[in-house]
């Protein structure tokens, strides 16, 4: 994985420029499906922007920890060249035959040859580079620490000495004498996914960045509250080391065009990054600090985000105030920072001191980008980002370039995730149809059969560098392990999951013909799966090796007593050796794959999704309970940049309807649903004669959409005056003469979302009214508009729409949750009385007409049922609920099941297509295989001693276990989950679980508990 | 006299309570050497039987260390294993070598700081308790399952 | 099936303490589903009785053993290559399992490790309750298929008696009136003239009030 060249066939081979976490997440799909991928950044190492963060919202996890063991797994990096200090060139040549040429800047080390034992920046700290998300030094540093490449990088100009600095590395890794080059790749493909810069907020005098040390932006505040930051963890301001009382968040710096040089859109993230900063503090440190964020509007419209406001306001008790502070002085005398901010009651301004100050700075393209764009001419948008067109999410204005992420506008982590998948899924289709490659590409020796051998076992110490060598002794306790019996070999191998010393121990497996394993290293939780291959390599059954986790579970949390460390490394060692002799080799089960899709919902999301299978090659059967393609995109008219709704529509639904590779089934209801990923069976009922059929598909998409909310409020629904948003949009392109005759029209934001009903924000709504009020003004220019609202969430490019309604006349005023505009019906209209808050004053204006933002809600019931059939997983409001918020937005945590669309949250057109296409794309990361791999790890009944006590059956968790007509239980293999609740519970001791039998954790408790050994 | 060092064993599920330990590595959270993981699948994989011969090879505490209540990855194995622990902590009771060197705890996956602390507390209590009974005398003379 | 259940640890103790070296079998059949006396807990009792004595400085043999079914000869047989190297058996099955082992090896002190209890059925996981006496005289055809000798505290045959309340027998409000039952049952299966009907007073010679019982099924037997 960690070529210096690029040495694969071009053919389907894929560029995607950038390694954050769009960018992974993309090349990961493309090398799961198969295909060849070049992944290049300018950096050291890989992650992007991620690396910086903390945590993330609203789970307030790390997740780089969680994604990048994810990286090295098993085959994936069979397909993919990480080229890193890279940038692009030139790109030439046109969609499936690009000519891309690369420029690598040197980092004087041997890939290949480094361990990052961290031996150069010992001596040499002043040439050595780093990332400072995993910033190797600090003790405490990393929830994961492993960087990818895993090797340090050398600034040549820097050094002083560069013949000292050779013979400082141990491992002959740098390579002085290494110059820039460039590299000419032949790609059919290329994704774009570089991110963006934040705005730098040094211009700004009134706030004293730069000149007040306790002025941070938003991301420094993050590396304070990193533990691998400078601060390691801990919560001080810059100035004085003080821990803080009180600070404060300023929103919208560099976004939303209030300062000098900043930008007109908005950022997306920021709101949420805030109160994810305040929070943290609150958990982290003391409840008593004092958060106060001070912002315009708090957008907070993702899913869920809007509880996850609630609960910063109400459990954490963060200061939500909506001003735009005036500036932030430093106050010489006590330290601290003079806040003068005018309350947004209209009241005189206040002056509040704080000890810290956080700058939300905005996403902004680099200047870099911007001339990579140029080279390969991409159009980009007024603001710099690469354009993109509302019907095509991720296709740039060149065919064959995509992007996905922060380039394509500003976004939080989930919506890149979906366009990276996105992207992968149109690149994949760009190139060539659908490979699918056997997974099994690697030359493997043949298994060796090992059953009839005494146990030698081979016993293989990691250092880790210094993190378990700097605690024990890893040379005496290899020496240890030989004293352990059956031990024929033991040695110490530095890093034992570095190429050089796989490439050892596979060696000494074969020469030593050793057939048990012992590594003493870091958790088999990341690195089980890479030893096991080691094993499959090295012609030995996969489970014969046994991971003894001196370093996460001994040397990291023992360090402050090396004599109890080392005691505890030998405790774990002779565990695993005592327990790896009873590991006999076990058999995976594999099944074959079905590579039909099932995808429910035929509105745009599932036809979108089905046409990117289907044109890929893959059979797709689309089923919808209605009589008719469309769902509710079929009833809007345009979008918010004026695209024709119907018209995109019609085409597309004439095309999935005249695909060959899609059948469309009609009045379809899902009636019952058993199997598992790669091979399920549903049950339909179709109508008008409801009768039954079943299909048989690999991967279930859910399209199924969402509803137009309509609460009985407002007189919607009582008086023809009243209308919803989605019957204006209707209104505005049929009847004209209507809309002409109107004087005056009201808007009421928020109806029926963000309250006890339903606490979601509907995200759409905010931008239908302004398209709307566009319109309207359109086609009567004197027409009066107010839009009464609680937070306009004009997210990202939408913005400059707010600001061009604004500009153009159209009133937006505010109202509290508590004090909703009354309405009353008048003849020919309606009364709409309002308190406006900065007069105070209740105002009470005519309304021809009273257009409701009623947006989406779940629908409940369908997706109640569906829930139930295909036994998934939903949240409060209905919506489906996806494996994890952030990093797997739309794979729902039962396997081979994925959501597009509204079904996963409101979201607009161009939203639901990114989500088709991506799901289309995670969906063939398991089409591309041909079988299923069953682990080993399941629970085998021994005939002869069972009892046929039903004990089995009852405990079973997945309802596995039955008894056979033979009168024994039976488990299925293909269907056990492997958990072992059987086996315990036996009275016959008649069930064994694989990897885990009984005889093997009392061999464990053995090899811990010296009384029987000696 | 020297500190009584217990030897403690903890059987943890590899989705919560060892990946908290492996979070607790990775903060550096320090915690007694005494604690001993043994990795199973599920909590709810622990049986009695492995719960008694930890105590009969001779270890002084053990524990039990599964998800939270209803985060068991395979829906409810930390509960029935927390039926089996309290049946076994009666078992030990009428022998004589106390239940209380028996417990069982929760945590998920991110809680390494709650890994620590369990580990500390336990060990605390189990060097109050003093050595496991069947250490006092001599060694015994183990017995062989042939069936 | 046939339901036991431990005895005490302390009784159980107390009759293996005089012996040395001891040979506890399970039985794979009826106290293995009533997790009585299965591999299971053969290995969780074993364990406990060496926990115990070594607890006292003590040492204790104790060979573990599961045979098919302790209630047939051939079975027990396998015991056999055993015995000369142990001083007592400890049976974890019913006492048929334990009268059996007795009856082979004569030379051998047999100590029972659980109380056989009663003919049940299990109720749900881990509940087993009593349903059959074997009086030899089935009724249940007239009792709509709840017997009345083995669920009645009272063994009425033509119940209730006055202390039903509520359906729930009067020694306990766990139990239930297994005369309210019939009743319950009878209606449902439109058959409540049948408990008009008065029982005549029961044979008891076909139970233990015959002395104790064989069967010979002469087709069968050598």
């Amino acid at each position: 994985m960690m070529n210096d060249q690029a040495t694969m066939p071009s053919h389907n081979k894929i560029l995607v420029v950038g390694g954050g976490i769009g960018g992974i997440r993309a090349a990961m799909d493309l090398a799961e499906s198969g295909r060849n991928v070049v992944l290049i950044d300018k950096s050291v190492s890989i992650g992007g922007l991620i690396t910086q963060l903390d945590r993330t919202f609203p789970t307030n996890d790390c997740d780089l920890c969680t994604l990048s063991p994810r990286l090295s797994e098993g085959g994936r990096q069979e397909h993919i060249d990480l080229l890193t200090m890279t940038e692009v060139k030139k790109v030439s040549g046109d969609v499936g035959n690009f000519t891309v040429t690369l420029s690598q800047t040197p980092r004087y080390i041997d890939l290949e040859k480094c361990t990052a034992c961290g031996d150069c920046f010992k001596v040499f700290p002043e040439c050595v580079s780093f990332n400072p998300g995993l910033d190797h030094r600090a003790p405490t540093c990393m929830r994961y620490p492993q960087a990818i490449p895993q090797a340090y990088a050398i600034d040549m100009h820097k050094c002083q000495d560069v013949k000292a600095l050779e013979n400082v590395c141990k491992a002959g890794a740098i390579l002085p004498q290494q110059t820039s080059k460039e590299i000419e790749l032949e790609v059919g493909a290329v994704i774009l996914c570089p991110g963006a810069d934040v705005f730098d907020p040094s211009g700004l005098d009134h706030f004293e960045y730069g000149k007040n040390p306790d002025v941070v932006t938003s991301l420094e505040y993050e590396r304070i509250l990193s533990a691998s930051g400078p601060t390691q963890g801990e919560l001080v301001r810059p100035s004085d080391g003080k821990k803080p009382e009180k600070i404060a968040w300023i929103q919208c710096v560099g976004s939303r065009g209030l300062q000098k040089g900043a930008a007109s859109y908005c950022s997306s993230a920021c709101c949420m990054f805030a109160l994810k900063e305040a929070i943290v503090t609150k958990e982290r440190f003391q409840d008593s600090i004092e958060t106060t964020i001070f912002y315009m509007d708090m957008r907070t419209f993702g899913k869920e985000y809007e509880q996850y406001r609630e609960r910063a306001e109400n459990e954490f008790h963060v200061n939500l105030v909506r001003s735009r502070p005036h500036s932030i002085v430093g106050d010489e005398a006590t330290g601290g920072l003079d806040i003068t901010f005018a309350p947004d009651d209209g009241s005189p301004s206040i002056t509040e001191t704080f000890d810290m100050a956080v700058l939300s700075t905005g996403f902004k393209v680099s200047e870099s980008v911007r001339k990579m764009a140029g080279t390969m001419g991409i159009e980009l948008n007024a603001h710099d980002f690469a354009k993109t067109d509302e019907f095509s999410p991720v296709a740039t204005s060149v065919p064959g370039i995509y992007v996905c992420g922060l380039f394509e506008g500003p976004k939080d982590i989930p919506e890149t995730m979906v366009q990276a998948s996105a992207a992968a899924c149109l690149a994949a289709k760009a190139t060539q149809p659908a490979v699918h490659i056997d997974e099994d590409t690697l030359v493997n020796l043949p298994e060796r059969d090992v059953s009839s051998e005494e146990p030698r076992i081979g016993i293989f110490i990691c250092d880790c560098g210094l993190n378990i060598g700097g605690v024990v002794d890893t040379q005496n306790l290899a020496e240890f392990g030989k004293t352990l019996p059956q031990v024929a070999v033991s040695q110490v191998v530095g890093h034992g999951c570095s190429r050089s010393s796989m490439d050892i121990i596979h060696k000494t497996i074969v020469d030593e013909k050793l057939n048990r394993v012992v590594i003493g290293g870091c958790s088999p939780r990341t690195h089980e799966t890479k030893f096991q291959d080691l094993l499959q390599r090295a012609g030995l059954n996969k489970y014969l090796v046994e991971i003894a986790n001196i370093r996460d579970q001994d040397t990291w949390v023992h360090a402050d007593d090396p004599e109890a460390a080392k005691q505890k490394a030998r405790h774990l060692i002779r565990m695993a050796t005592s327990s790896v002799k009873n590991a006999h080799p076990l058999i995976e089960h594999s099944l074959p794959m079905h590579k039909e899709i099932l995808v429910v919902g035929g509105g745009v999301s599932g036809m979108t999704t089905a046409l990117s299978l289907a044109d890929q090659g893959f059979k797709v059967f689309l089923a919808e309970k209605a009589p008719q393609l469309g769902g509710l995109a079929g009833r809007i008219k345009k979008t918010i940049e004026g695209r024709d709704v119907p018209v995109f529509m019609e085409a597309l639904t004439q095309k999935t309807l005249q695909h060959p590779g899609i059948e469309v089934i009609f009045n379809a209801i899902i009636v019952d649903h058993t199997g598992m990923p790669g091979m399920f069976k549903t049950g339909l009922q179709i109508a008008p004669q409801m009768y039954y059929r079943q299909i048989e598909h690999g991967v279930t998409i859910l399209a199924t959409g969402a509803l137009q909310n309509r609460p009985e409020t407002f007189l919607l629904g009582e008086n023809p005056a009243v209308m919803t948003q989605l019957d204006m949009d209707t209104l505005l392109e049929e009847d004209l003469d209507r809309i002409k005759a109107m004087r005056t029209v009201a808007m009421i934001q928020c109806v029926g979302s963000r309250c006890p009903e339903n606490q979601n924000c509907s995200r759409i709504c905010c931008q239908s009214a302004v398209k709307n009020a566009l319109r309207l003004l359109d086609i009567n220019p004197d027409m009066r508009i107010f839009v009464l609202y609680r937070d306009m969430r004009t997210y990202g490019f939408t913005e400059d729409y707010y600001l061009e309604a604004r500009k153009r006349g159209v009133i937006f005023v505010r109202y509290e949750k508590d004090a909703p505009p009354q309405v009353r019906p008048e003849k020919d209209g309606i009364e709409v009385t309002f308190v406006d808050p900065i007069l105070g004053q209740s105002l009470a204006l005519s309304a021809d007409c009273l257009c409701l933002s009623t947006g989406l809600v779940a629908d409940d019931e369908a997706s109640e049922d569906l829930a139930m059939i295909f036994r998934l997983q939903r949240t409060g409001e209905g919506f489906f609920l996806e494996d994890h918020v952030k990093l797997r937005p739309l794979d729902l945590s039962t396997p081979g099941f994925f959501v597009a669309g509204t079904a996963h949250s409101p979201k607009n057109i161009k939203e639901c297509i990114a989500d088709a296409q991506a799901a289309a794309g995670r969906a063939q990361t398991l089409l591309a295989k041909n079988s299923i791999e069953l682990g080993a790890a399941v629970a085998r009944v021994d005939s002869n001693k069972c009892a046929a006590c039903l004990v089995c059956v009852r405990a079973c968790p997945f309802d596995i276990p039955f008894i056979n007509a033979d009168g024994y239980s039976e488990i299925d293999p293909a269907k056990c989950h492997g958990c072992g609740v059987c086996a315990a519970e036996c009275p016959a001791k008649a069930i064994q679980l694989m990897q885990f039998e009984d005889d093997q954790i009392l061999a464990k408790l053995d090899g811990l508990l010296e009384r029987m050994v000696a | 006299m020297k500190q009584f060092e217990p030897v403690i064993v903890a059987f943890c599920c590899h989705y919560c309570a060892y990946t908290a330990a492996d979070m607790a590595g990775s903060k550096r959270l320090s915690y007694p050497a005494n604690v001993n993981i043994v990795r199973v699948p599920c909590s709810g994989k622990v049986d009695a039987i492995h719960l008694m011969k930890a105590f009969e090879k001779g270890a002084d505490g053990v524990y039990v260390a599964g998800c939270l209540e209803g985060d068991c990855h395979f829906k409810n194995g930390n509960t029935k294993v927390a039926r089996r622990v309290a049946y076994v902590k009666k078992l030990l009771d009428e022998i004589g070598i106390g239940g209380e060197r028996l417990e069982m705890f929760y945590m998920s996956a991110g809680m390494g700081e709650r890994f620590a602390r369990v580990a500390t507390e336990m060990t605390k209590k189990i060097r109050k308790l003093g050595p496991n009974p069947t250490k006092a005398m001599s060694t015994g003379n183990q017995g062989e399952a042939v069936a | 099936m046939i339901t036991a259940e431990r005895k005490p640890l302390e009784e159980i103790i107390d009759s293996v303490k005089p012996f040395q070296r001891i040979l506890l079998v399970g039985c794979n059949e009826c106290v293995t589903v009533c997790a009585a006396g299965g591999r299971k807990e053969v290995g969780i009792l074993a364990s406990a009785l060496q926990m115990n004595f070594m607890k006292a400085g003590q040492t204790i043999d104790i060979k573990e053993l599961t045979l098919e079914r302790q209630c047939d000869p051939e079975y027990v047989e396998e015991l056999s290559t055993h015995m000369d190297q142990v001083d007592a058996v400890l049976s974890m099955a019913c006492g048929c399992g334990v009268q059996e082992i007795a009856r082979r090896y004569k030379d051998k002190p047999v100590l029972p490790a659980v109380n056989t209890k009663f003919m049940g059925a299990s109720e749900r996981q881990g509940v087993w309750a009593e349903r059959c006496q074997g009086c030899g005289d089935c009724l249940l055809g007239l009792t709509g298929g709840i017997c009345p000798i083995a669920r009645c505290s009272k063994r009425l045959l033509n119940g209730p008696c006055g202390g039903s309340t509520n359906g729930k027998c009067e020694i306990s409000p766990e139990v239930d009136c297994v005369w309210q039952l019939i009743w319950d049952r009878l209606k449902a299966l439109g058959m409540e003239d049948r408990y008009e009907d008065i029982m005549p007073a029961k044979n008891w010679q076909t139970g233990r009030g015959g002395g104790p019982r064989k069967i010979i099924r002469e087709d069968l037997a050598e």
